[in-house]
């Protein structure tokens, strides 16, 4: 079990938005850019991974209740997505890493779930 | 989505919910301008202004089993990342006409899909719903009317096994005829 605060520390993620709810748990991982199949596939608790940015991704991941969304590649975020990730109190996190290199990282953390 | 056709059949369950007794779909392939446009136009009752300014914000949805409808926002953004365009019409009491455009050769654009297998599901969802489709591929033309249909069906119902059957031949024939004309 790791809480997405923890996760931000160890992977030194940028945190974009939703700061209150850091203490989220972060059950497994999902990995996904086209919205309508990440709303049928992400699980409660993942740890959404995408370069998507729109406020769609905000609506998503309060749908599937993920545990934060962290914004690969550096992608830059439209403010209007950064203000619905804080209305709508998800972790809006980013990384300079790519998806993998973000999966391969949180492997570390999340296999002994 | 992965096929443009899932936007179609789920932008259509919004006429529905709108009380639409007739729906019309365009889908206009326009090769020489490089468009793929896509229209639903429906006679439900229509929004008013407050609710059409509301529409296309994810948060925005009249169900009340859920707060966020995504419906409309996920069309918009496809299109839009698509360097096409979007736009929603609605006059109470008259009905709704959107449209999104899309570049037809750009990279992201998904596929149209099975449009066949979209009319059947939504004439066999809501039989007493019209559905007039027209398909525009460069200049040929197809076009397909429930109305049409069931006044020649004389009381068979749209919704019979051979009917059907024979609609999706008919969908399927017509569409071959105006890409290969």
């Amino acid at each position: 079990m790791i809480t997405v605060e923890e996760l931000k520390n160890k992977l030194s993620l940028e945190v974009i938005g939703g700061e209150g709810s850091l203490s989220n748990v972060i059950k497994n991982v999902y990995i996904g850019d086209l919205l309508s199949w990440v709303m049928a596939h992400m699980k409660h608790q993942d740890a959404w991974i995408t370069i998507q940015t729109n406020t769609n991704v905000i609506a998503v991941a309060a749908l599937g209740e993920a545990a934060c969304v962290i914004i690969a590649e550096n992608a830059e975020i439209e403010d209007v997505t950064i203000n619905k990730a804080n209305e709508e109190g998800i972790p809006l996190l980013r990384s300079n890493l790519s998806a993998y290199e973000l999966a391969i990282e949180l492997n570390h953390y999340i296999k002994d779930k | 989505m992965k096929e443009l056709a899932l936007h179609i059949l789920d932008i259509v369950q919004n006429s529905v919910r709108a009380d639409a007794s007739i729906i019309e779909i365009t889908v206009r392939e326009d090769i020489q301008r490089d468009i793929l446009m896509i229209s639903i136009k429906d006679n439900g009752k229509g929004m008013d202004e407050e609710t059409l300014k509301k529409v296309e914000d994810p948060f925005f949805t009249t169900r009340t089993t859920r707060k966020i409808g995504l419906g409309i926002s996920l069309f918009k953004t496809a299109a839009l990342q698509c360097n096409g365009s979007f736009n929603l019409v609605s006059k109470q009491g008259e009905g709704t006409c959107l449209t999104a455009a899309f570049q037809y050769s750009h990279i992201d654009r998904a596929p149209l899909g099975n449009i066949v297998d979209t009319l059947v599901t939504l004439l066999m969802m809501e039989k007493e719903i019209d559905y007039r489709y027209v398909h525009y591929y460069k200049n040929n033309q197809f076009s397909f009317d429930t109305h049409e249909i069931k006044k020649v069906l004389d009381g068979v119902p749209i919704t019979d096994i051979n009917v059907v059957e024979w609609i999706k031949e008919y969908i399927t024939e017509g569409l071959k005829e105006i890409v290969n004309f």
